[in-house]
């Protein structure tokens, strides 16, 4: 089986490839994606392969791109439509929440929108408050749409092949930050990571993390360095988040930290503790903690002291192995 | 089918929706049905433009096209069981009352915020010229939409992208409370010179103008593959709801049943054109009113959707929270 190291750039934009090849139904569309190749170059090389029909150039219209995207989906295309950054989605937020979202059940299953939107996400590129932001809560808090988020290249490949495979709408957040930053070995041929099940990138038996993105290496990384014993679950699906694989963890070790860059409250942590709270309240051997985003906006200079870091996770670990 | 039978299957196509809208505005009145927004009015335009299209014309409606709907086609039961959203209700009992669909008619499923069907129909057109199919979609909305970031965004990916759409503008004068002097500076219609696309302003309240309009402009769409804006100039008779009291507002200028109703206006042209007589007409009316009356009777009996409904459609396949969510409610 023949692979190649890539970055999450490389493995997306080959995967489009890949299966823009095979079917032609498959559509990119989006601002600069065509002949710029994307402001991150995912897009890479298509337009010239594939023409201007099916990797177009839109005007600068979120809402149109959004729009168009499902009247297509509903007329038998597989749009992926691409927004240039998450922070500029907002404009287009109705047509994702109540059109998109909404189609399948308000037709009583008799329309549906499978398209696949993709947009960079999160902060870590001194982007300040309108290239940095990580609003999967607004997405996850709608019913209908599935949330995804890989943390690697290769889970980006596999994911983005089960999100094509989804009669569904699909929000597919890429961590910017992780674009070029790391690589890992991709295997050529076509493979999927199931939606809705997590992974587990780290194991151990005294503490349960959960994260997903850009924080996965991070705290993967402080795990690793300070040879904490630790499960470390990797989400990759942020809704519907896999319940059972975070229980079973916490029923194991008894102690729970959620780790995001989105701010603390009512994000993807505060879902996670409720659901901890309802199932295995008797299992835990310490307060559930959040290293998170705080609730202000992205700052720019200052966007080290906003992310969490190692310094941070360190000091949730302390405090929950102060508890015994 | 020739022009007489043409225009009378459209005149009768008025007569029943107007039927229907008095029925179900008397019924809410009775408590009966729960909302409903009149379409008194807005026979002439939708039905004149409804000859012109094919079956496999694609219609991205709003909330006040049921004579549209019923022109081509869905059976006033299909209307009555949405409106009343019984377990016969394609949508399952989940819109309120004038949110339509019917895949098998080629009518989108309608949602509440105005507008926001236009970019989509834009993409349908794009998916239609990509596919290169000969069918066109057609977008209605009415003059308050045009305000609307949904309208700019769609009038334009349309016209850049040289899309087969027919924007038709239901220009009913009124957006619930709000006139359309105050609504925008200049007349609809020109608009559509700002985005580079064709921009024409009709008599929507005359079935036969209305649809000799229609007629050119479907015919130019479907093969030079570019969008046109109509704007069919009409007057909403009714209330913008049954919630509503349009005499908060403003004084009537058209009534039902009045000169310059579309209703008056086509009967008066059917008799001159040799297409129906008086006492036709007269029975095409009974005979409509009867027909409701019945169709209604019968699908009021009808129970409401299974509440396990409920609990489907929100994905292809349910997700463990759903389905958590559902034991614990049901």
């Amino acid at each position: 089986m023949s692979s190649k190291q890539l970055n999450m750039v490389q493995a997306i934009n080959s995967t489009l490839d890949m299966l823009m090849k095979e079917d032609d139904s498959i559509i990119l569309l989006g601002e600069d994606i065509g002949k710029d190749g994307g402001v991150f170059r995912v897009t890479e090389g298509l337009q010239a392969k594939y023409g201007s029909e099916r990797v177009i150039d839109t005007p600068l219209v979120e809402l149109g791109i959004v729009g168009m995207a499902i009247g297509m989906a509903l007329t038998g295309l597989k749009p992926v439509p691409e927004i240039q950054f998450q922070d500029f989605i907002f404009t287009a937020f109705d047509q994702i929440v109540n059109q998109a979202a909404k189609m399948r059940y308000r037709s009583g299953g008799e329309y549906n929108v499978p398209m696949v939107l993709r947009t960079p996400y999160g902060g870590g590129i001194r982007g300040g408050l309108y290239h940095s932001q990580s609003g999967e809560a607004y997405f996850a808090h709608t019913a209908g749409l599935t949330v995804l988020s890989p943390s690697n290249p290769y889970d980006a490949k596999g994911l983005l092949i089960s999100a094509m495979k989804s009669k569904d709408p699909i929000i597919f957040l890429e961590p910017k930050r992780l674009y070029r930053s790391i690589k890992s070995d991709v295997p050529d041929e076509k493979y999927s990571i199931p939606i809705g099940k997590a992974a587990l990138v780290h194991e151990g038996s005294k503490m349960t993390f959960v994260t997903y993105g850009s924080m996965v290496p991070i705290v993967v990384n402080t795990v690793t360095k300070h040879s904490i014993d630790a499960d470390v679950i990797d989400l990759r699906t942020i809704m519907p988040y896999d319940g059972e694989t975070i229980l079973n963890s916490v029923k194991k070790t008894g102690k729970l930290i959620i780790v995001h860059e989105a701010p603390r409250t009512l994000g993807m942590g505060a879902e996670i503790s409720a659901f901890i709270g309802e199932r295995a309240v008797d299992y835990l051997m310490a307060p559930i903690l959040r290293v998170c985003g705080p609730d202000i906006p992205f700052p720019y200079k200052l966007e080290e002291y906003y992310m969490p870091n190692e310094g941070r996770i360190l000091k949730a670990i302390n405090r929950v192995q102060e508890f015994r | 089918m020739d022009e007489k039978e043409m225009f009378v299957k459209a005149y009768k196509a008025m007569a029943l929706s107007r039927a229907l809208d008095r029925k179900i505005v008397m019924a809410q009145r009775q408590g009966r049905v729960g909302f409903y927004t009149p379409t008194i009015g807005q026979e002439a335009l939708q039905i004149g433009l409804s000859m012109a299209l094919e079956n496999e014309d694609i219609v991205y409606q709003y909330y006040r096209d049921v004579p549209f709907m019923l022109h081509r086609g869905v059976p006033p039961a299909t209307i009555i069981d949405q409106i009343m959203g019984n377990s016969s209700d394609i949508e399952k009992g989940r819109q309120m009352p004038s949110h339509f669909s019917s895949k098998q008619y080629n009518f989108m499923s309608i949602q509440s915020p105005v507008a926001t069907n236009l970019p989509p129909a834009t993409g349908a057109a794009y998916a239609i010229k990509y596919r290169k199919k000969n069918n066109i979609v057609v977008t209605t909305f009415g003059d308050g939409s045009t305000s609307t970031p949904d309208f700019h965004a769609a009038m334009n990916l349309a016209a850049v992208f040289d899309l087969p759409v027919i924007f038709l503008c239901e220009n009913n004068k009124w957006a619930i409370s709000l006139p359309v002097e105050k609504q925008t500076k200049v007349e609809i219609w020109k608009k559509a010179d700002a985005y580079g696309m064709k921009g024409l302003k009709v008599d929507g309240n005359d079935l036969f103008t209305m649809y000799e309009t229609a007629k050119k402009e479907v015919e130019r769409v479907r093969k030079e593959q570019k969008p046109v804006l109509i704007e069919a100039v009409s007057y909403r008779i009714g209330p913008h709801s049954t919630s509503d009291d349009p005499n908060k507002y403003r004084t009537a200028e058209i009534t039902d049943g009045s000169e310059k109703d579309p209703l008056t206006i086509a009967e008066k042209k059917m008799i001159e054109h040799n297409y129906l007589t008086a006492e036709e007409i007269e029975k095409i009316k009974s005979d409509a009113k009867d027909n409701i009356e019945k169709i209604f009777d019968e699908r009021e009996k009808l129970p409401a959707p299974s509440p396990d409904t409920m609990f489907t459609d929100v994905y292809e396949k349910n997700n463990w929270i759903i389905d958590e969510e559902k034991e614990e409610i049901l």
